[in-house]
């Protein structure tokens, strides 16, 4: 298969000085394989850090941690001690908080620092004079930087939210019933409590249309996740049969809509027209798209991945495989792969990576990158631009 | 503090009282969640001075447990309309013809069940308290103003809005008590679990999010935003417990603002600002809302005691099940000091729901609540008053005493 276009035009935008060439960028690029990643796999995490590390300097200040940064209070105190009590359950809220706590970097939290940075890329509106009065540091206003930390605390809420159980359908092994429904209670508050800083830091932004359009997105969010739980849920029997594009439009709502029109807000409050908004929308949901794909073909192209890992039957390398081969094959794959009821992953994935569903992914997340880089090209070259190329070469370097 | 319990012992006639209301006692509107040292220790003052009031004046006034007759002296004017004397929710009700339908609209989105989850509330079957408070001062404000009796369509959408933000929080209050039912049917988590409930919920609050910002007005979103953050912080106050039992009672009363007047406050108040620019207007809307939504939060604390399920449409003695002491409980633990110990424990032991249940029933403690209520009404009553005369100002003095006298 040929070069994707991205790869050809990347030289050019190599800017900031001191950075190392992008190992990607070596002839055995040819055609895609996951064997021959083996050498730069393991310099991936580096090259990542890297690029966000710079990225940080041109906004500004680390953004890791935004989103507990603003939880800094009387709660606070007081979820951390409820928090606490659940050490030593099984609820899934001990575990979105240890997520939250440690390196975000290895978690890709990036919806803070991608506002941030498209901010900065667009800079002032050159048609629009009135945001002239505005406080501006290192070159984003800070309505901008409100903003990135609101995206920051809808993205953790609903990832709190996400963590919440049925306790119908609690076996004993997940441990006492009380600890369960503590947890869920907790896991709410907390979860409504990041939603309600939100709120109260939108009506801030004294911009009804930046209301609007996070508000949506919020609603976005909440299908998102919805259908991913309805999915989830079927794991069992395997009978959910979405093509990619259901499977795209699935993955805008749960991932794409947020920092999609978050970058547009963004664009909003410095008052930039309607195309340049567009261009930031764009941006953000292309980007958006390709990192989650990226995160899905993780298990199908590292090397060294044990056994037991598992992997979501609906990301989309699955996706793109069930539908090349069609159902029936499918659904007979997954009976080989079956052993007592129970799934093999091991197995299934030597069947996954045997056929084209890896490769359409990657092409899929390339495809992606393009148009998000096709996007920035509207905007004028900076460090900010720079930092955003870097970050899509980043997750569709493969990877 | 001093000052104002004595101002109350030597206005103990309540005729007398009625007629030269002075300056508000300052523990009765309750806290306005700026000075909170202040406010406690008006609280309190409010606390200890109902205890005396009613000892002092029991005989005088023989506090029955729905005593709405009494209530007529403490009308400070009469309807002075025209019109019949109607039903202030009859009167409501006409303006909000189509709110379920139009809140349905809002949450019109693909996934069906999600969808119907959403909307399960929206039945129509529920008392439209609040849209029906937020229309009615919405015409006595434009009444107030420039003699329009119409309600605008961005009043009208707060109406939908205060609805939906409270239907959000609802779902949610529902799974983190684990309550199996709600206005005589199923709730959303016994039917859906508990996973799809709170996202029911968040889905609500951002239809009601995108509502409010196609309203347009910034006051207004910052306002009502306001009732989100109180009501997440009302929950929180109830996680939490005061050992102290005079802090309790103002922990009580924060918690009680919180989680139900604010709401009410602070729509009456975005519809007030929608109206009329005046900021005494608004104001008075405000505490409006803010004392009616207590007195009303109150009632409900009562109720749970002296009411029975069906009427209600949810299990009773549901506070102290929580673990929640409310106002009867507080008033009844001044009498008998042993219900401390249950207080602390939230009664958590078993037998502990019925004996606090039986020491309330033997104190005056629903007495006390009740009368509190009142006062609370009453000063609804004396701030809506300072309004322009309309049908809907009559209606939302009769409203407040239908606060008073509801049995479900």
């Amino acid at each position: 298969m040929s070069l994707p276009p991205l790869l050809l035009r990347s030289p050019r935008h190599l800017r900031a000085p001191g950075r190392p060439r992008r190992l990607w960028w070596s002839p055995s690029l040819g055609p895609v394989s996951v064997g021959s990643w083996r050498g730069q796999s393991s310099k991936a995490p580096a090259y990542w850090n890297q690029v966000v590390s710079e990225a940080e300097k041109i906004v500004g200040y680390p953004t890791s941690f935004m989103s507990l940064r603003c939880l800094l209070s009387d709660e606070l105190s007081n979820i951390a001690m409820q928090v606490r009590k659940l050490v030593g359950t099984q609820h899934p809220l001990l575990t979105t908080a240890r997520g939250l706590v440690q390196d975000s970097r290895n978690n890709l939290q990036l919806r803070g620092l991608v506002v941030l940075l498209i901010s900065k890329a667009a800079g002032p509106s050159s048609v629009n004079a009135s945001c002239q009065n505005y406080d501006m540091v290192s070159g984003i206003y800070s309505c901008q930087r409100s903003l990135a930390e609101i995206t920051e605390l809808i993205h953790t809420a609903l990832l709190v939210h996400r963590g919440i159980v049925n306790l119908s359908e609690l076996q004993s092994s997940d441990g006492p019933l009380k600890d369960m429904h503590f947890g869920n209670k907790i896991a709410i508050l907390s979860g409504d409590f990041l939603l309600a800083n939100a709120c109260n830091g939108l009506a801030l932004l004294q911009n009804t249309k930046v209301v609007e359009l996070l508000a949506s997105a919020l609603r976005d969010l909440v299908q998102g996740v919805y259908h991913e739980n309805s999915i989830s849920a079927k794991e069992d029997s395997i009978t959910n049969d979405i093509g990619i594009s259901t499977w795209k439009e699935q993955t805008f709502l749960s991932h794409g809509a947020l920092l999609a029109k978050s970058c547009q807000a963004a664009m909003e409050l410095a008052k930039h027209d309607a195309e340049v908004q567009d261009m930031a929308f764009q941006y953000g949901k292309h980007m958006a798209m390709s990192h989650k794909i990226n995160s899905d073909l993780q298990p199908f192209i590292k090397e060294k991945t044990s056994d037991s890992t598992t992997f979501n039957l609906n990301s989309a390398p699955v996706v793109l495989h069930q539908e090349i081969l069609g159902r029936d094959l499918w659904i007979k794959q997954i009976g080989e792969a079956q052993e007592k009821g129970r799934l093999d992953y091991a197995k299934l994935r030597e069947a996954i990576k045997a056929g084209k569903g890896v490769t359409s992914a990657i092409d899929l997340c390339r495809y992606h990158g393009n148009k998000a880089l096709a996007a920035l090209e509207s905007f004028p070259p900076s460090e900010a631009r720079s930092a955003l190329e870097n970050i899509v070469f980043a997750v569709t370097r493969f990877s | 503090m001093a000052s104002s319990w004595w101002r109350w012992r030597h206005g103990c006639s309540w005729r007398r009282a009625a007629r030269t209301p002075g300056p508000g006692s300052p523990g009765l509107t309750g806290p306005s969640g700026q000075h909170p040292a202040a406010a406690v220790r008006a609280q309190m003052s409010c606390f200890y001075l109902v205890k005396s009031l009613t000892s002092a004046c029991l005989n005088m006034y023989s506090i029955s447990r729905l005593h709405h007759t009494t209530s007529a002296v403490f009308c400070y004017s009469k309807p002075r309309s025209g019109e019949k004397y109607t039903d202030p929710f009859q009167l409501g009700r006409r303006y909000l013809k189509g709110l379920y339908e139009d809140i349905r609209k809002e949450l019109l989105i693909s996934p069906i069940e999600l969808k119907e989850m959403s909307e399960y509330y929206f039945d129509g079957k529920g008392k439209a308290f609040r849209p029906v408070i937020v229309v009615l001062m919405a015409r006595a404000c434009n009444s107030h103003y420039n003699n329009s009796r119409d309600v605008q369509a961005s009043q009208r959408s707060i109406a939908l809005i205060a609805e939906m933000i409270h239907t959000a929080s609802l779902v949610h209050d529902d799974v983190i008590d684990d309550a199996s039912s709600r206005r005589g049917k199923h709730t959303v988590n016994k039917i859906w679990g508990e996973k799809k409930a709170v996202l029911a919920g968040d889905l609500i609050l951002s239809a009601a999010s995108i509502a409010l910002a196609r309203i347009g007005n910034t006051t207004v979103i910052s306002i009502l935003t306001q009732v989100i953050e109180d009501l997440v912080r009302g929950e929180f106050l109830q996680l939490g417990s005061k050992e102290n039992e005079n802090e309790r009672f103002a922990h009580y009363l924060e918690k009680t603002f919180k989680k139900t007047a604010s709401l009410i406050a602070n729509s009456c108040k975005a519809v007030s600002v929608l109206g009329c620019p005046d900021p005494v207007v608004h104001e008075i809307a405000y505490q409006y809302g803010k004392n009616v939504g207590i007195a009303f939060q109150l009632i409900d604390d009562v109720l749970d005691f002296t009411s029975c399920s069906e009427q209600m449409g949810k299990p009773t003695s549901a506070d102290l099940k929580l673990g929640l002491a409310t106002g009867p409980v507080l008033f009844a633990c001044q009498q008998f000091p042993e219900m401390n110990a249950l207080i602390m424990r939230r009664f958590s032991l078993p037998g502990d729901v019925d004996r606090a249940r039986q020491y309330v029933l033997q104190s005056d403690g629903v007495q006390q609540t009740t009368y509190l209520a009142q006062r609370y009404c009453h000063e609804a009553v004396r701030e809506i008053s300072k309004l322009r005369p309309s049908p809907e100002r009559d209606a939302l003095i009769q409203l407040s005493e239908t606060v008073l006298t509801r049995d479900k």
